[in-house]
């Protein structure tokens, strides 16, 4: 799920000062999950429009907005209002809002702000795991990823700062290296603990954008 | 065993005022006579940390030419600059003829008065070392050859944990790609006796790094405290040139 998290709303109602019909459109996918973008949030931002002096044109929550084969579906059943309409709030992330602008025209805005990749512990409560960088080294690390959970995303750690085995900038949580050690042992891949690897090629993690 | 300050280049000092300071402080340091006199000068007797202050390399040169009888050392880490940069730096340092360098990964930004500030980490102190001892972009078109020169003409001080097995495993690396000093993190804790005779074992050098407030006012009794790792230094890091335990 990529976690998402509710906006300062003075900001959208900044980004939406010169516009008097709008339209909000929210994400039935990962925002839903994250309470940013699910019909409850739609139906609050409804209110909050209103009760600003707005118009609001249509509401509509998109299975998954980023999808350009489900929006180009479900997108038909607001067709004539978007037609009406001058903005557009979008309640999913980034990728979302960027999609659904590309797609019907209008000037949207981007209602929540856009995180990470998170695993769900509860409602409320993520963990960022993976950054979805390039080359995943999961299989030479016992399964945690150093990059994303170490602060420095060092490939080859331990840093020199931390302390005993806590990591130098949260104190509270383990060094993911202690970690990645504990579990190539557990695993008997004793192999992998002296590998070193080479810098990343970060031109393998440009992002291929078609533009 | 020898003493070696560390301090970071000046913020709103003067650069030639906190020279001649520096002057002063080394000679704070030989009045101390902790320093053992046996010890050749090919160790360097004072590390120039390039954090936020003046630039380091600027001051390494000046310092070699106007008192061209100190042996500095220049200390970077991995969280300023990307792999384009460290290599202009280490070209730079090569030309001035700055042949210690002593690398870190860093202090993170989270942890320092530059919160927001974006850390690089492109490579880390492994990567550097595959760069520097292992040729590793020695390959990189547009290099001239006195350029590669550069793969092989550094000491190569490297800063590193010692109180865990994991610290022991990049010791380890560290060593089968060419380091050649070992800087040991103190930081209060339990080091592990079998990490420090280890990189001795490999005939490496090793110094413990100690900020001047672990010393407690008394670098004697910090040395004793530690005389077990048989080490070839101290690394004291100076807050202060001008008053700190060796010029009060």
């Amino acid at each position: 799920m990529f976690l998402t998290e509710k906006k300062d709303i003075k900001e959208i109602d900044e980004a939406l000062n010169k516009y008097k019909k709008i339209g909000i459109i929210g994400c039935a996918s990962c925002a839903s999950v994250c309470l940013t973008g699910g019909s409850k949030e739609v139906k609050e931002m409804e209110k909050h429009l209103a009760a600003s002096g707005k118009e609001v044109t249509f509401t509509i929550s998109i299975d998954e907005p980023c999808d350009k084969r489900v929006l180009k579906e479900d997108i038909r059943f607001v067709e004539d209002e978007i037609n009406d309409t001058e903005a557009v709030i979008v309640l999913s992330c980034g990728t979302g809002v960027q999609t659904i602008g590309e797609f019907i025209g209008k000037k949207v805005v981007a209602g929540v702000d856009s995180k990470y990749i998170a695993q769900t512990e509860h409602i409320g409560e993520y963990n960022a795991l993976c950054g979805g960088c390039d080359e995943c080294r999961l299989n030479f690390t016992g399964g945690v990823c150093t990059i994303t959970l170490c602060p420095k995303g060092l490939l080859n750690g331990p840093c020199e700062g931390h302390n005993d085995i806590s990591c130098e900038v949260y104190e509270d949580k383990e060094c993911v290296f202690m970690k990645s050690y504990n579990l190539l042992t557990k695993y008997s891949e004793e192999e992998n603990l002296s590998k070193i690897f080479n810098p990343r090629d970060y031109g393998l993690s440009v992002k291929r954008t078609k533009i | 065993m020898r003493i070696i300050l560390q301090l970071e280049t000046p913020i709103s000092e003067n650069y030639i005022i906190f020279e001649e300071n520096l002057i002063k402080l080394l000679e704070g340091v030989e009045k101390s006579g902790l320093n053992n006199q046996n010890t050749g000068r090919d160790f360097p007797q004072i590390i120039l940390e390039q954090n936020f202050g003046v630039n380091g390399l600027l001051l390494c040169k000046d310092l070699k030419d106007r008192h061209g009888d100190i042996n500095i050392a220049y200390a970077f880490n991995m969280r300023d600059k990307n792999r384009i940069s460290i290599l202009s730096d280490l070209i730079t340092l090569k030309q001035i003829g700055i042949k210690d360098i002593i690398t870190s990964e860093g202090i993170h930004p989270l942890k320092t008065v530059f919160n927001t500030a974006k850390p690089v980490y492109d490579i880390d102190i492994l990567g550097l070392g595959l760069i520097l001892k292992q040729g590793l972009m020695s390959s990189l078109s547009g290099m001239d050859i006195n350029n590669k020169d550069i793969f092989n003409y550094f000491n190569f001080g490297v800063v590193v944990g010692a109180s865990t097995a994991v610290d022991g495993l990049k010791v380890k690396k560290l060593i089968n790609i060419g380091a050649d000093r070992f800087i040991v993190n103190y930081t209060g804790k339990n080091l592990d006796e079998s990490i420090m005779k280890y990189i001795k074992s490999e005939k490496k050098e090793v110094f413990l790094y100690a900020k001047e407030s672990y010393l407690d006012n008394s670098p004697k009794d910090f040395i004793q405290a530690n005389e077990r790792f048989n080490l070839d230094g101290i690394i004291i890091k100076i807050i202060d040139e001008k008053t700190n335990v060796f010029t009060g």
